[in-house]
């Protein structure tokens, strides 16, 4: 049987960004729906969302990433062409034990796509390389 | 948290529903009552369950409701009983403890999502769900439970699948405004270039047949003719409302503040068997172009393909839809019997009227109506029967629809504040030769009001605030003594090509319009016309203000830079003369009614007979009340505000008519 989640969350996230497109407001349907879907993430990740923590960096060779800055002031990559970020949780609450289908970061960069509360930061490609490569320093 | 924010929205609305849900499952330990009579309560057996990141996946058997159970509005067609995806939280999921072939009663607010790709639809928001126990061995299966809960299937998901937030073709919000009417590319083009598979595909004319073989969701391949009886535009809330079971619909877009309100364009469609059905076709945000659709469309004949049932209605629970259908029945040709053969009888007479309705609309992606505009208006078209406003006043029923072509004298809106501009209801006062060439005992002038729920195109309401116009009201509501303009309701600027003037006398109005004068018989929030003489002037009313003399703002400002200059923030400009408005309230004696105290209140600029009353009143600032005293006002045109019986007294407002 192929999976149902991931098709009712794009279209909860498609629902968002209409409604939001059409009245610059997201109704309380579908902030409950997202409570429903995403469980304990959806608070923190519009939280994240209301702070404009998600910012979209784009190289001119036209790669992207996202990077959020989480609550503890560190900075947290996600990518765009897959569901991956280099914070903890993922790791744990995603890869591991397939508890959630996001994490808190990557559902604020989804939110914050949809409400259009992206910043845009353009970089070189270095910066771009070494951004995507950086948790490997970070972490140890 | 943002003050705020969404998070915070979000963390108040889940901590109300934490106790909303903690409430209702104590309530139904203490309560124990069956389920099954409430209304929007789903009930569902569960098939198969596997698991998805913690949220519990059950594929569900919807059943049918329990005849007991007084439904709500929509009932499903269970044509093989239709499958759901029900959508269980892990707290949810716990809680019930459910296994497969297990019934579960969810009540509502659940919500129910549709998926663009898939044929079975989602069931989310389920927390309020509750198993029904069929036998007592509760302890046992406690038990066989955990080992269950081991078998779940946990279903991982691809990290490489992410979401895309763009809408590449979404019917429901197409920029249909820009389609001009001369094409109507919503309903034909997408037939072409699609190639659809419809094409050539039987063509049946029966919509119960329709139903009964193809199910409540997606008409494959077959279509349906039918005639088109009416063209109308439905406010787009209801369309939403009735869109899904139970109860809050998953993107209810609320209509907050006064832009335009969102419209469906409709068909009441019947088709040879004399059954009706309407169908629900684009959202319009204008419903501009109603006037064309109603004329290209109407007596025609279209094809159905691809459709899905809203909802199947009855006489009871739609009145407004089931008093439109009356007025085209009994049909005026023979309609084909079911049962009988193709050549045999057709009956007219003695059928009973239709007590239930198919609501239809389009499956999501395409539109599948064909009008067939070139052809003959069809022999089962019913036009409007118009008649003189004089015969409808005269008319004995109760919710009866019917049509008239009149000239409108003046509008008022009514003033709630607490509702928005757009679904106000307006007081239309009209008139035509039938009222004007008068007898005793009818009145000169009839009150028509326009319900919000009765759609108008920007075109109707610029044409009635500017001039008298002759508007042909088609399909309005008589019942009580009252007119009403309702949904289904179509106000049109020029008389439809075919209508069936029963005897009526549609001439137009030579000579100036009268209105009844005032007298004993008049009622508050009509129109008539008054002649007195000044018996008393309410001083304490009186006051003059200025309004700007290029758009007629009423409410000035004193100009930020020279405190001596007045200043209009709609002209964004100095005013330098100002236009002074005088507003005043006289007591007439009126020989027409003597016994009433009649208050009027007047207008500076529209009052030339009183002009000069009010000059000496106000603007010299010194007066004698007795000079004004014994004069003679004249035939003046008057909105009755109030009549009241203790005092016997009349509060009129002096109008200008269109």
């Amino acid at each position: 049987m192929d999976s149902t989640l991931p098709a009712v969350a794009e279209e909860l996230l498609k629902e968002i960004k209409k409604a939001f497109q059409e009245t610059s407001h997201v109704p309380d349907d579908l902030l409950l729906g997202l409570k429903f879907i995403f469980g304990p993430s959806a608070v923190p990740a519009l939280d994240l969302v209301d702070q404009r923590s998600v910012t979209r960096v784009v190289s001119p060779s036209g790669r992207t990433a996202y990077q959020v800055l989480g609550s503890s002031g560190k900075l947290y990559t996600c990518y765009s062409s897959c569901h991956f970020c280099t914070c903890p949780a993922f790791g744990f609450a995603v890869l591991q034990k397939s508890e959630s289908l996001l994490c808190k970061h990557i559902l604020a960069v989804y939110l914050s796509q949809a409400v259009g509360a992206c910043q845009e930061l353009t970089v070189s490609e270095e910066q771009l390389t070494s951004i995507l490569l950086a948790e490997e320093e970070d972490e140890g | 948290l943002c003050r705020g924010g969404l998070a915070e929205r979000l963390y108040r609305l889940q901590n109300r529903e934490r106790s909303a849900i903690s409430f209702w499952r104590h309530q139904c330990i203490s309560d124990a009552k069956t389920a099954s009579d409430k209304s929007g309560v789903l009930t569902v057996k569960i098939l198969e369950m596997f698991e998805e990141c913690t949220i519990q996946v059950a594929i569900c058997q919807q059943l049918e409701q329990s005849p007991a159970m007084l439904s709500s509005e929509d009932v499903v067609i269970n044509a093989g009983e239709p499958i759901l995806k029900v959508l269980f939280a892990r707290e949810t999921a716990a809680h019930l403890k459910s296994r497969p072939q297990d019934v579960i009663h969810i009540y509502p607010p659940w919500q129910k999502l549709l998926l663009r790709n898939a044929d079975v639809p989602v069931i989310m928001h389920t927390y309020f769900s509750q198993k029904v126990l069929l036998s007592d061995h509760s302890e046992t299966r406690e038990k066989s439970y955990g080992l269950t809960k081991m078998l779940i299937r946990k279903n991982i998901t691809s990290l490489a699948q992410t979401f895309s937030l763009d809408d590449p073709d979404d019917e429901l919000h197409q920029e249909s405004s820009d389609n001009q009417v001369s094409c109507a590319p919503q309903i034909h083009n997408n037939c072409d270039s699609k190639q659809h598979p419809l094409a050539r595909s039987a063509v049946n004319d029966s919509l119960l047949e329709m139903v009964e073989s193809q199910g409540a969701v997606g008409w494959r391949e077959a279509q349906v003719r039918v005639v088109i009886q009416r063209v109308y535009c439905l406010p787009a809330r209801e369309g939403y409302r009735s869109h899904v079971q139970g109860n809050k619909p998953l993107s209810a877009i609320p209509i907050i503040n006064s832009d335009p309100p969102n419209v469906r364009l409709c068909l009441l469609v019947q088709d040879a068997y004399g059954m009706f059905s309407e169908v629900q076709l684009q959202s319009l945000t204008f419903a501009d172009d109603i006037e064309q659709y109603c004329r290209r469309w109407e007596g025609k004949f279209c094809c159905l393909a691809g459709m899905k049932i809203l909802q199947r209605t009855t006489r009871g629970r739609a009145l407004g839809l089931f008093s439109l259908i009356d007025s085209l029945w009994p049909p005026v040709v023979p309609v084909k019997v079911a049962g009988q053969s193709q050549a045999s009888e057709m009956m007219t007479t003695n059928l009973p009227p239709p007590s239930f309705c198919y609501i239809l609309t389009a499956q999501s992606g395409e539109i599948h109506v064909e009008v067939d505009e070139e052809e003959q208006i069809s022999n089962l078209y019913q036009p409007p029967a118009v008649h003189g406003l004089k015969e409808i006043l005269q008319i004995n029923g109760c919710n009866e629809r019917c049509s008239f072509w009149a000239q409108v004298l003046y509008l008022r809106l009514q003033t709630k504040h607490s509702v928005p501009i757009n679904q106000r209801e307006i007081l239309l006062f009209v008139t035509d030769s039938t009222l004007q060439n008068v007898v005793h005992m009818i009145p000169k002038v009839v009150a028509v009001s326009v319900a919000a729920s009765c759609v108008l195109s920007t075109e109707i309401t610029e044409a009635l605030s500017v001039a008298s116009r002759l508007v042909f009201f088609k399909d309005v509501l008589w019942g009580n003594g009252r007119i009403i303009c309702v949904e289904r309701t179509v106000l049109l600027l020029q008389k439809p090509l075919l209508y069936s003037a029963a005897g009526a006398d549609l001439s137009e109005l030579t000579g100036p319009v009268r209105l009844d004068e005032l007298d004993s018989t008049t009622q508050a929030n009509s129109i008539c016309a008054v002649k007195g003489t000044v018996v008393g002037v309410n001083e304490s009313t009186a006051f003059s203000w200025p309004t700007c003399d290029r758009c007629g703002n009423g409410k000035l400002e004193l100009c930020p830079q020279d405190r001596g200059l007045l200043y209009c923030s709609q002209c964004s400009e100095v005013v330098i003369s100002p236009v002074l408005k005088m507003q005043l309230e006289v007591f007439l004696s009126c020989p027409s009614r003597s016994q009433s105290t009649v208050k009027v209140k007047v207008w500076h600029e529209i009052s030339f007979g009183l002009f000069v009353l009010i000059n000496m009143l106000l603007s010299l600032q010194s007066y004698e009340v007795q000079s004004v005293l014994g004069k003679e006002v004249g035939l003046l045109n008057c909105y009755v505000h109030s009549v009241t019986s203790h005092p016997n007294c009349v509060a009129l407002e002096e109008i200008v008519l269109l």
